[in-house]
């Protein structure tokens, strides 16, 4: 698996959407990306990558692309 | 019942007491449909935001009017249902006193209240808002069991306990988002029951809710400078796993650790059996000291009355004679 | 149908039997008195009540709020065949069920206990919200002092009800004037008490409360809304020397006042 299936299976996974609808998703486009869904989402991207991710960005984490350039923080390259 | 998988523990500990308390809210629900839950205008606050939306005869938001709430929830309690009832600990603690003396202890109704940012969290909120006083003022009314989870996965362990203990319950619910693990996989949780986390040979800490956390971590402190400390996590304050302080008395030193006021809360409890005991060691009581602190952020509070694990650690070295 | 009038008579004799048993102590008489004829309606003409079977899920639930008017109660129960004369006069005595304030007793049909102010009507209201999730008919029938309408609890509840459109739940407030130190008018004057109770959202009436049969019109009475009535009502009802006077909320009866009680409440029967 790519980091790239890895990384939008977190989101089809968690949302139950498909992987057409992740590409652009935002938060609270969907409402299963409410607030408890957002946690839910972090935890399965952490679960994905072994990573353990900062506060400042799990809130930062706002869309699908956003996610993308705040996990090369953690040396995650999505592709 | 909910998955204890390790990615809804980090979840769960992401979304903090509150957070996790909704996610068990939901769980608990689908398995009886008598389950109700109540908030005085704190509905995303005590995470139920989509508990309201996914089961809406079963949420009742009565506005700010908390004594009300309570009332309510006792009438609905007599009539089977259980009713779970949410605002900042402060007022559902102290707000609503009386109605909890007397529906909760006098007539014993099965109510479920729930007291979240229990302690410190809320403090940049000021001294209104924070709690330090809820244990000391409902462990002094009979019949009422209270919980006081360690971390996000004991909260969801003890909602689910809650709805099965039959009479009436005080959740205290502390820390705040990203709560610090205690549990990384699933365990045995019984009411009234204490566990330890750690053995030790010459002390034994007794911790409660985010206590435990920050006494696991004096522990580890505690052993650089060779002393061994047990860890015992007290999650029901009432009643006390007395033999759990029994047992501690075979140690050189108890420490009692909690996010409340150093009187009447677990230090007081335990304090309460030791009175009963002969041969006893010393115990010292860390908590919140006897003074309300200008307001600031939780790290600078927990500070400010030195309950960080390295202040926790200092305390007990300065206090242990070997 | 029972005879009310007589019926309100011997409940008052058995109040009067009561308070003089506990002597020195002393009772709530004119508390318990002015409630007389709304509780005489209530049990026997309006609510849904088996002496038999008081735990029946289908009764209605009567909650009274302002507890210290329970030998009004208690009263009644032995006319219904509840408790016997010995247990009567077990009132307010060491370790007995008839406490000077109301406790919970599932046997006698005592829904909640009572007698810290202001918390039976936000129990009501918890009451008659789970009744209507359980799609049940039971009516819930609160009974309010007008002193007790100074609480601040009284009013949360009351806004709660009237939003959640509670029209199983019906408030009788016993308008009797006087609180325990002194008038109302004295110490926290509620009124104008209908207007008040109008504005929060209930369906109000006022009557006599001391007036059986438009007791029984009012309390049958359907409504979209929960209803509230302001029973007008004499403290002391029925006896000369405590209708009306702040001295006989709590009172205690000598030989020589509970035989002059007596003659003035048996009248032809004494």
């Amino acid at each position: 698996m790519t980091t790239l299936e890895a990384y939008t299976k977190a989101f089809t996974d968690t949302f139950g959407i498909t992987d057409e609808e992740a590409k652009n998703l935002k938060f609270q486009d969907i409402k299963a990306w409410d607030s408890v869904g957002h946690m839910g989402l972090i935890s399965a991207i952490e679960e994905a990558f072994d990573i353990m991710m900062e506060t400042d960005d799990i809130i930062d984490l706002s869309s699908f692309e956003k996610g993308k350039e705040i996990l090369k923080r953690y040396d995650v390259e999505i592709k | 019942m909910l998955d204890i998988t390790p990615q809804n523990i980090r979840m769960w500990s992401l979304l903090g007491s509150c957070g996790a308390f909704g996610a068990a809210a939901e769980s608990v629900v689908q398995e009886n449909s008598n389950i109700v839950m109540l908030t005085a205008d704190l509905c995303s606050f005590a995470g139920l935001s989509r508990f309201s939306k996914m089961y809406p005869d079963n949420f009742f938001n009565v506005g700010i009017a908390e004594q009300n709430m309570v009332g309510v929830a006792g009438g609905m309690a007599k009539e089977g249902l259980i009713p779970f009832v949410t605002t900042y600990a402060t007022f559902a603690s102290m707000r609503a006193l009386d109605q909890i003396k007397v529906n909760m202890g006098y007539m014993k109704l099965p109510v479920k209240l729930v007291g979240m940012t229990a302690g410190l969290s809320v403090g940049i909120l000021g001294a209104t808002h924070i709690s330090i006083e809820d244990i000391a003022a409902i462990r002094s009314i009979p019949n009422i069991c209270i919980l006081s989870p360690a971390d996000s996965l004991e909260t969801v362990k003890c909602v689910e306990a809650a709805v099965q203990i039959a009479g009436p319950v005080y959740l205290r619910l502390s820390g705040s988002m990203n709560n610090p693990p205690v549990y990384k996989a699933d365990y045995d949780f019984v009411a009234g029951k204490a566990i330890t986390l750690k053995d030790g040979e010459d002390i034994t800490i007794i911790a409660t809710g985010t206590m435990v956390h920050n006494s696991l971590r004096a522990a580890k402190l505690l052993k650089e400078k060779g002393i061994s400390a047990k860890v015992v996590n007290m999650h029901t304050l009432k009643p006390l796993d007395v033999d759990a302080v029994k047992s501690a008395c075979s140690s050189k030193m108890i420490i009692t650790v909690e996010e409340h006021s150093v009187i009447g809360g677990l230090g007081g409890a335990v304090a309460e059996v030791l009175a009963g005991i002969e041969k006893k060691p010393e115990h010292l009581i860390i908590g919140v000291s006897d003074s309300y602190k200008p307001a600031g952020e939780y790290k600078y509070l927990l500070e400010q009355y030195g309950l960080l694990p390295e202040q926790i650690a200092e305390k007990i070295e300065q206090n242990y004679k070997k | 149908m029972t005879n009310l009038t007589e019926l309100s008579k011997q409940m008052r004799t058995d109040m009067l039997k009561m308070a003089y048993s506990v002597g020195k102590t002393g009772a709530h008489i004119g508390p318990s008195l002015s409630l007389t004829e709304i509780i005489a309606v209530l049990y026997f003409s309006v609510m849904n009540f088996d002496p038999k079977n008081p735990q029946n899920d289908s009764r209605d639930r009567l909650i009274l709020s302002k507890g210290h008017g329970v030998m009004a109660q208690y009263a009644a129960m032995k006319q219904l065949g509840m408790i016997t004369d010995e247990v009567l006069l077990t009132f307010k005595k060491n370790g007995s069920k008839l406490s000077a304030h109301p406790s919970l007793n599932r046997e006698l049909g005592i829904e909640f206990s009572s007698g810290s102010l202001g918390q039976g009507l936000s129990l009501g209201v918890g009451c008659a919200l789970a009744l209507k999730r359980k799609k049940s008919n039971s009516r819930v029938f609160v009974i309010l002092g007008d002193g007790e309408c100074n609480e601040g609890s009284i009013w949360e509840a009351a806004m709660y009800a009237s939003y959640q459109k509670l029209n199983n739940l019906t408030v009788i407030i016993d308008k009797n004037n006087i609180q325990y130190d002194d008038f109302t008018d004295n110490i926290l004057s509620m009124n104008p008490l209908d207007k008040k109770w109008e504005s929060f959202g209930f369906e109000t009436k006022t009557v006599n409360g001391h007036d059986t049969e438009q007791l029984i019109k009012i309390l049958n009475m359907n409504a979209e809304k929960p209803v509230a009535v302001i029973a007008e009502t004499i403290k002391g009802k029925g006896v000369s020397f405590m209708e009306n006077n702040p001295q006989w909320h709590n009172g205690i009866l000598s030989q020589e006042l509970y035989e002059k009680a007596l003659v003035e409440i048996g009248g032809a029967n004494a």
